[in-house]
């Protein structure tokens, strides 16, 4: 599915007649099939700007257009993405395999088929010794990686993922990103990946999309021509190094000049 | 996979655990004992700990105990399931409903901090001395905390879980179902806990408080007392505490059961 972003802005009402802009119009198309990752100083707008393409959140203005490549039909929004949340959000009162099979249920897939296609799906995560636990008996990295399954479960073709691997240890981080490499070169999905990482950004998009400090704009489009499938051999190259100090230049601008705003906003 | 603690374990570590407690009380007793032989205080005024055990062992013995004890559990648990049942739906339905909501808060922030014992005589006068009575002021008065913890228990579901559930395909029925009802269990079951404390006050205060029906611990009490029979005042407030206390630990117990994920294993 392409995602195609005209103009989209969003103002958060922050209590009482307060208002945050936090995305300035923003356009871009996600191509089908492709890696994004979105990468912009703390507060910026990134999971505004994801939450909205996932039809979470309403627009304050412009449009957000789902299509399917092929037909070009108009598809609604929400329908064909999944998200994988921040901040997990996993349901504490179920079971591992029952968060991972919430969205089956919830379309009246029967009991064993779903459990079947949920324990798949937790293979896939090395989550099966813990089907039985629930969220809170889990590590920090494990209930990552239960809300990924959660998510892949539904196959649905755009994955939008706000930093999935923020919080993990930095050897299982890698192992999560090798794996979610093979996932997408198995099955290209359009996918809008929130990292803070500009090494992560690198060995996984196709693109970078670098985005201003708050309200959020999009600054630049870095292309990332590496080939795949890819490994993490990719870092040793000197593309990856370029690639880099390139992100690494116009990120720091972006992240002194948000907290100069946050500590005059603070004053 | 972790590791399951064997019983015999478990009830060691239990023991070990609660030492510290049996100690204390048993240390309490035996002063307690020591100071009324030493002084020869008058039973009426403090009966030792060994006459309590006697008194206790004597209503034991002839039926007493057990009958009365009986009659005030019934009237209990009849209370605290009214009140569960009627305040848990309706605090569901104001938590589903704004315009329900809207209607009964006005009427909730009135009624609850009414003290419930000034509804004794108002009650009397409606309904008589009978069971009708004791039931109904219990019931009314466990029903109010059990409604408004089922109220926000649904109100203060995280909405981020909501929009989860929908970006995962449930419909708004759904949502409501498998969502905001299991979300707010544990505000729920805290609910029904305070709720059952509360019944248990007022139906031994409207035992002591113009029961005619002469039965129930409540009224053993009060009719003890008149008469100065000390021991058995204290024998029925021992009776109390250990009642209390065998129907907290199995809330926690069923609380622990039904809610799984709301408590540290
Ligand atoms: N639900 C909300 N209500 C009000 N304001 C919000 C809400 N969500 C976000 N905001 C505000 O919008 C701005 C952008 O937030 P957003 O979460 O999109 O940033 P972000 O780029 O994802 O930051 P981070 O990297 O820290 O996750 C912030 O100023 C934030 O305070
Ligand atoms: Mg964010």
């Amino acid at each position: 599915m392409d995602v195609i972003v005209r103009e989209v802005a969003k103002v958060w009402n922050a209590g009482g007649r307060d208002q945050v802009a936090a995305l300035a119009p923003v356009s871009h198309r996600f191509a089908s099939g492709s890696f994004s990752c979105l990468l912009g100083p703390s507060g910026c707008g990134k999971s505004t700007l994801i939450r909205l393409v996932g039809g979470l959140e309403s627009l304050s203005g412009g449009t957000i257009e789902i299509r399917d490549p092929v037909s070009c039909a108009l598809q609604p929004v929400g329908k064909h993405s999944v998200m994988m949340w921040q901040g997990l959000n996993l349901f504490p009162w179920r079971t591992v395999i029952d968060n991972v099979a919430f969205g089956p249920e919830m379309e009246g897939v029967s009991r064993n088929e779903r459990y079947a296609k949920a324990r798949e799906v937790l293979a896939v995560t090395g989550l099966q010794a813990f089907a039985e636990h629930y969220p809170r008996q889990l590590s920090g990295g494990m209930r990552q990686r239960v809300a990924l399954a959660r998510a892949l479960i539904m196959g649905r073709p755009i994955l939008l993922m706000d930093e999935p691997f923020a919080a993990l240890d930095a050897q299982t981080k890698i192992v999560m990103q090798i794996e979610l490499l093979r996932i997408f070169e198995a099955a290209r999905k359009t996918v809008l990946f929130v990292t803070h990482a500009i090494d992560e950004a690198i060995l996984l998009g196709d693109e970078i999309v670098v985005m201003s400090a708050r309200p959020g704009r999009i600054k630049e489009v870095i292309p990332v021509n590496l080939p795949r499938p890819r490994s993490l051999d990719v870092v040793k190259t000197p593309e990856f190094g370029r690639l880099f100090d390139h992100a690494f230049h116009l990120i720091r601008e972006e992240v002194t000049r948000a907290m100069e705003q946050q500590m005059a906003e603070s004053a | 996979m972790p590791q399951k603690l064997s019983w015999s374990d478990r009830i060691g570590a239990g023991v070990f655990y609660h030492l510290p407690a049996i100690v204390s009380f048993i240390l309490f007793f035996a002063a307690w004992e020591i100071l009324v032989q030493w002084r020869d205080i008058p039973p009426i005024y403090l009966p030792a700990p060994s006459a309590i055990l006697v008194t206790l062992w004597k209503m034991a013995a002839d039926g007493s105990l057990f009958y009365h004890l009986g009659i005030t559990l019934f009237r209990i648990f009849a209370g605290f399931i009214v009140a569960a049942v009627v305040g848990v739906g309706l605090g569901i339905w104001m938590g589903m409903s704004p315009m329900v909501a809207r209607v009964l808060d006005p009427w909730i922030a009135t009624l609850y901090p009414l003290p419930k014992i000034s509804l004794i005589p108002l009650l009397i006068i409606w309904l008589g001395t009978g069971e009708l009575y004791k039931i109904s002021l219990s019931a009314f008065s466990a029903f109010l905390p059990i409604l408004i913890s089922s109220y926000s228990g649904i109100r203060q579901v995280d909405p981020d879980l909501l929009k989860t559930a929908a970006d995962l395909g449930a419909s708004r029925h759904q949502i409501q179902a498998k969502v905001v009802i299991p979300a707010s269990v544990p505000a729920i079951v805290a609910g029904l806990q305070l709720g059952m404390g509360i019944a248990i006050i007022l139906v031994v205060a409207a035992e002591m408080i113009g029961g005619s029906g002469q039965t129930g611990i409540g009224y053993l009490l009060i009719s003890a007392g008149q008469v100065l029979e000390t021991e058995k005042v204290f024998a029925c407030l021992l009776v109390l505490a250990a009642a209390g206390a065998v129907i907290t630990k199995g809330q926690d117990y069923i609380s622990r059961k039904i809610a799984p994920w709301g408590f540290a294993t």
